[in-house]
């Protein structure tokens, strides 16, 4: 076991606590058993990175890097215990959009920069991951119906590529189209699942189908799962490929604690952590 | 940067032992009739670079670049004992699009001439600039098997916790630069860099490909802090700041026109390398048939973090002009319009 006995988890045994492995870690904790006695102490430990105006940075060093915010909005929710918390991070994401600006009409970029959304680091553009993650933070929270929920879904629409898939956030540069991404595509279709109709994702649930019956990492079958299964498409014998991707650790060694949740989660959201996150609510 | 002894650093407040012998022989130049614009303007930085021909990549590199180590008087009594780290350049991967990456029998043979003068360990370390799946470029690149089966470590600089280092380059308003803590452990950074054309800066090659050091947990995905500050000055910031010693470029097959990822694959059969990472990019450019001195980065580093002006650079092995092939340059694309090499 990778957890810290003072409450949380690292990167890897013998590192020192952060907060997107604890964030990270905490999610499959959760929807596996909600009572699991790792969960409080993890959340307290996340709840004292917690920084005034509510966000969680990567260290209390580089308050800029604020994107585990929401990864413990995340793994707050549905916590009475941090409740406060949750809604202050909530209150964050509202108030933090990534650098935005009107698109010129010679860009050498094809998206329109102009679509609020949210960045990695303070005062730097938009980009998928990030969007998605706070994204199902305000979902999880009950935002879905708030404009920067609405403003998300534009940006993910906006940043798919013409052939379908997502990268980290490019679409065309100098007028080629650029390559997409299983975890960028599975991440962004999580993101996406009950607000867009499935016609205008078809051409990335086909590509993820392709890329998920070779990929075997942990980040990238993961959020590939995650983003196929929220649309009702996880592909039959998911768990075997999660146990055949978790047997290369003797390969590479022990996955970092994130990327370890993340390959996890599919096992105890096979229809994706929104739906999970709703299960969780009726029980 | 290597050679420490070459370099003069913005803000200086020391006289090195050569700087000194250069002020005593420039009042010796002077006083014998030389004029003082003739000393002002003198090459101030000098360096050398080793350029070697090499068609194909199942070819001796081993045994290159460790002619190449003794061409540019690296010793063995320099290696031995020190712990390596290689940076290659992984951007991401595209099946049937190798060009992309430095090729990981390039790392295979900068490892085994490495090993074969005494260094006590080498790593192999990258933080991919636009996947967040490192596993997946390392694994697609090719190099995991290259490797695994050597028994080298990979580590993934993208998640490593990391430690503030003052920005000494100070072209940016970045303050700090947060490196990776491995780094803390290694004697020697070098840069295994792809010879390629880029659409934001012209080219790219060994200093450029620092960008993948700096972690993405403080950076993001993409660097776009490192964007934001401007990419020519993060260059040279992140160079000045942590002075990685050595530079090899994979210009077996490089890439031409739309790099860094979308470019075309372009045979130039060599391999470049070199103490100091500027003369190094300098070289690479006028082989692609590029002008360093349109490059602004290099433009810049001249005579501070070393030299660009032909002149200045010793060059050993090949000559230029027995090597050089015209990379295509795309001329919708700013960064390449009047950087043609005449």
């Amino acid at each position: 076991m990778r957890a810290l006995p003072q409450g949380g988890f690292p990167p890897q045994s013998g590192e020192p606590f952060r907060c997107d492995a604890t964030a990270w870690a905490m999610l499959p904790l959760l929807f596996f058993n909600p009572h699991h006695s790792l969960l409080g102490s993890a959340g307290a430990r996340l709840a004292e990175a917690q920084a005034g105006d509510g966000s969680v940075s990567i260290a209390r060093d580089h308050t800029k890097a604020y994107w585990p915010t929401a990864l413990s909005v995340l793994a707050w929710s549905h916590s009475p215990v941090h409740a406060s918390h949750s809604h202050r991070g909530v209150q964050f994401l509202l108030g933090a959009a990534g650098r935005h600006w009107k698109k010129e009409p010679d860009a050498p970029t094809q998206h329109d920069p102009s679509i609020p959304g949210w960045s990695w680091i303070a005062d730097t553009h938009s980009w998928v991951e990030p969007t998605v993650l706070a994204m199902c933070a305000l979902r999880s929270s009950g935002l879905a119906q708030h404009q920067r929920v609405s403003d998300g879904v534009r940006l993910l629409m906006d940043r798919q590529l013409p052939s379908g898939g997502w990268n980290y956030g490019n679409t065309r540069v100098f007028g080629t189209e650029l390559h997409p991404a299983p975890e960028s595509t599975g991440a962004a279709l999580q993101a996406l699942a009950g607000l867009v109709p499935y016609n205008e994702i078809k051409m990335s649930i086909d590509y993820l189908r392709g890329e998920v019956d070779r990929v075997r990492t942990p980040i990238g079958l993961g959020w590939g799962l995650l983003g196929l299964g929220a649309w009702g498409e996880a592909p039959k014998g998911s768990n075997d490929l999660i146990h055949q991707t978790l047997g290369r650790q003797e390969r590479y060694g022990p996955y970092d604690t994130s990327s370890l949740a993340l390959l996890l989660l599919p096992l105890v959201a096979s229809r994706g952590i929104l739906e999970a996150y709703n299960q969780h609510s009726a029980m | 940067m290597a050679n420490v002894d070459r370099m003069t650093d913005q803000g200086n407040d020391g006289w090195t032992r050569r700087e000194f012998l250069y002020a005593l022989a420039g009042g010796i130049l002077l006083a014998s009739g030389v004029s003082a614009g003739q000393w002002y303007f003198r090459p101030r930085l000098q360096s050398e670079t080793f350029v070697a021909k090499m068609n194909e990549y199942g070819g001796n590199l081993s045994g290159l670049m460790v002619e190449g180590f003794r061409e540019l008087g690296v010793i063995p009594e320099e290696i031995r004992g020190k712990r390596i780290l290689l940076k290659p350049n992984l951007v991401e991967t595209s099946r049937g699009a190798p060009h992309i990456n430095t090729h990981p029998l390039v790392l295979r043979g900068a490892i085994e001439a490495f090993l074969r003068l005494g260094a006590a360990r080498v790593m192999v370390a990258e933080g991919p600039g636009h996947r967040r799946d490192t596993l997946a470029v390392y694994e697609e690149s090719g190099l995991a098997d290259v490797l695994t089966e050597d028994r080298i470590r990979f580590h993934d600089l993208n998640y490593i916790t990391g430690y503030e280092l003052p920005n000494a380059g100070r072209q940016s308003s970045l303050r700090t630069l947060t490196f990776p803590a491995l780094f803390k452990e290694v004697d020697w950074i070098v840069s295994v860099a792809k010879l390629k054309t880029h659409h934001w800066t012209g080219a790219t090659l060994s200093m450029k490909n620092l960008f993948g050091v700096m972690p993405g947990i403080y950076y993001g995905w993409p660097k776009n802090v490192l964007h934001h500050v401007g990419i020519e000055n993060s260059i040279l910031d992140i160079n000045a700041t942590l002075k990685p010693q050595f530079a090899i470029v994979d210009g077996i097959v490089g890439m031409e026109g739309d790099g860094p990822i979308m470019g075309d694959p372009k045979k130039a059969g060599v391999v470049v390398m070199g103490r100091n990472l500027v003369a190094v990019d300098a070289t690479c450019c006028r082989i692609m048939g590029i002008d360093p001195n349109k490059i602004s980065y290099l433009e810049r580093a001249d005579n501070w973090l070393g030299p660009i002006t032909e002149g200045a650079i010793e060059q050993r092995g090949e000559a230029i002009a027995t090597v050089r092939t015209n990379f295509n340059l795309i001329d919708a694309i700013p960064a390449q319009q009047g950087i043609r090499l005449i």
